[in-house]
């Protein structure tokens, strides 16, 4: 009976793997094909005063977390901290800083293209609809990579990580700091998603930001609650969508649980999705 | 080049366009004439893909704007009214990136758009951010954009407005010359435009064409064509839409 369901259960997971793989190539294509685009969105941020205002709060605010996680570590006594990732993630301060930098990072993605009258150009290309969200989705979460890539200079100091003859090793635990990048990166693919489907949506850069970031609340807001739930029903809902949560019990733990990645991956898709036919609800206005 | 059959677009209730049929021969430059809120943007737009029409048909160059909608854009140069820009890139660069939406990369994307920088008098200001220019380089950029693709077609809303006199004259030059070895169409409601750059012209409002035809069959000799015009518009809002 077990052999059974074990079976069934992986094929489930070799089918959305080749379906997986089948829509990384299509996006892929998309990519190539738009890459001009791509390109334009990426640089494009380098040249805005958000982008720069995000960065430097996003990394000040990280380097401050650093410091005190840096302290417990090699305080005396017992003031430990057994996961230090863990420690530096579940602080309530990043939360609301990342928050409020993903959509700083979307407003502009479409509700400006709409506000100056380039959509029209956009969409009288020879570019598909998937094409342009993708390739500007695509700019963001590049960008975003960006925005965390000096973290990694907190990984020798941090974890112990050394890069030498031998390959990279470390005196901490290596695993948690790959599940950690990981997590990160698909929350915040998530999260882009979201803004970038909500800047599809409204005219205002303003009104884009502030209702992403509405909208991010409701996987923030249950992590705040959780501490005072017991582990019943009210607790598992909590851990499902509230994004700190997932990273408090799984990913700076070492562990890739399915379950947000899951939930990452189709609220993403599907805001992806519900910005393609927003735009081409357009052409039928 | 272009066949339009009973093109309908309704907003709403408001039909903006209706049963709206003409056709431009590859090689013509045709004119688009009507008053302000004739239809005209409305059918440039469902002809570039921008709008889907309520009703009729439409082919570009081969393609029905419906069924290869990615196929027949390729084949457009568009430049809607008011010509949109990104104000933070300079001419080159965004005159490379519409060029890179348009499948033309790389050592051919330089070459094109430097040539179409030349044609349309822009290669003194190509390190310019487009932000700073004045509106008839603006136009000018719009122009080249609509032509770095090296389409059949162009379609050009409202190429002049806004333009201060030397450079209407110059921007009617170059879209005769251009005329030679594209299919144009050109928006306009300035009617000697139409007499300068035209070989023939289709006169809108209110949603439907009055007339079609070369300047000779629209107006006989001795006739102004802007009298003919005002004839056609005021004998259409007495009648009623």
């Amino acid at each position: 009976m077990l052999g059974t369901i074990n079976s069934i259960g992986v094929l489930a997971l070799a089918v959305g793997a080749l379906a997986g793989l089948a829509m990384l190539a299509a996006a892929g294509t998309a990519l190539w094909k738009a890459r001009s685009l791509l390109h334009k969105e990426f640089f494009s941020y380098f040249l805005s005063p958000i982008a720069y205002a995000v960065l430097v709060v996003f990394l000040g605010v990280q380097g401050w977390l650093v410091a005190g996680t840096l302290d417990l570590l090699i305080a005396s006594g017992p003031r430990g901290v057994e996961w230090p990732l863990q420690h530096w993630l579940s602080s309530p301060v990043f939360w609301l800083v990342f928050l409020a930098a993903c959509p700083l990072l979307t407003m502009r993605t479409f509700a400006e293209e709409k506000a100056s009258g380039t959509l029209e150009m956009l969409m009288t290309s020879p570019l598909s609809d998937w094409q342009v969200v993708l390739a500007k989705y695509a700019g963001c979460l590049l960008f975003y990579m960006v925005l965390w890539l000096p973290t990694v200079v907190y990984l020798p100091i941090l974890a112990g990580v050394s890069f030498g003859w031998t390959g990279l090793s470390s005196t901490a635990d290596l695993a948690p700091v790959f599940t950690t990048y990981l997590g990160l990166f698909l929350a915040g693919a998530m999260f882009l998603a979201m803004g970038v489907c909500v800047s599809s949506m409204v005219r205002d850069q303003l009104v884009a930001a502030q209702a992403s970031l509405a909208l991010g609340v409701v996987f923030l807001a249950g992590s705040f609650a959780a501490n005072a739930m017991d582990g019943g029903t009210g607790y598992q809902l909590a851990y499902y969508l509230s994004v700190p949560l997932h990273f408090d019990r799984a990913f700076t733990r070492g562990v890739v649980d399915l379950r947000p990645v899951t939930l990452y991956a189709t609220v993403g898709l599907f805001s992806l999705f519900l910005t393609v036919r927003s735009l081409e609800s357009r052409r039928y206005a | 080049m272009i066949d339009v059959a009973n093109l309908t677009k309704y907003y709403g209730d408001f039909a903006a366009v209706r049963d709206v049929t003409f056709s431009v021969g590859k090689g013509e430059v045709v004119g688009f004439l009507g008053p302000n809120g004739a239809g005209k943007s409305t059918t440039m737009r469902m002809l570039t893909g921008y709008l889907v029409p309520s009703g009729g048909r439409a082919v570009v160059a081969g393609c029905d704007v419906l069924e290869e909608p990615l196929r027949a854009r390729s084949l457009i140069g568009y430049m809607p009214e008011n010509c949109p820009l990104y104000p933070d890139m300079r001419v080159e660069e965004y005159l490379a990136f519409r060029a890179g939406i348009k499948g033309v990369h790389g050592a051919r994307s330089r070459a094109r758009v430097a040539e179409c920088m030349e044609k349309c008098w822009l290669t003194g200001v190509r390190r310019q951010l487009v932000g700073t220019l004045s509106k008839g380089y603006r136009q000018r950029v719009g122009l080249a954009d609509a032509l770095v693709g090296d389409p059949p077609v162009l379609i050009l809303d409202e190429p002049t407005s806004g333009l201060d006199p030397t450079q209407i004259i110059e921007t009617r030059r170059l879209i005769a010359e251009l005329g030679r070895e594209h299919t144009v169409l050109v928006s306009t409601h300035i009617l000697s435009e139409v007499e300068k750059t035209c070989t023939r012209a289709v006169i809108i409002a209110r949603g439907k064409v009055l007339a079609q035809g070369t300047l000779g069959e629209l107006c006989p000799p001795g006739q102004s064509l802007e009298k003919m015009f005002l004839d056609l518009v005021e004998e259409r809002e007495a009648v009623g839409a």
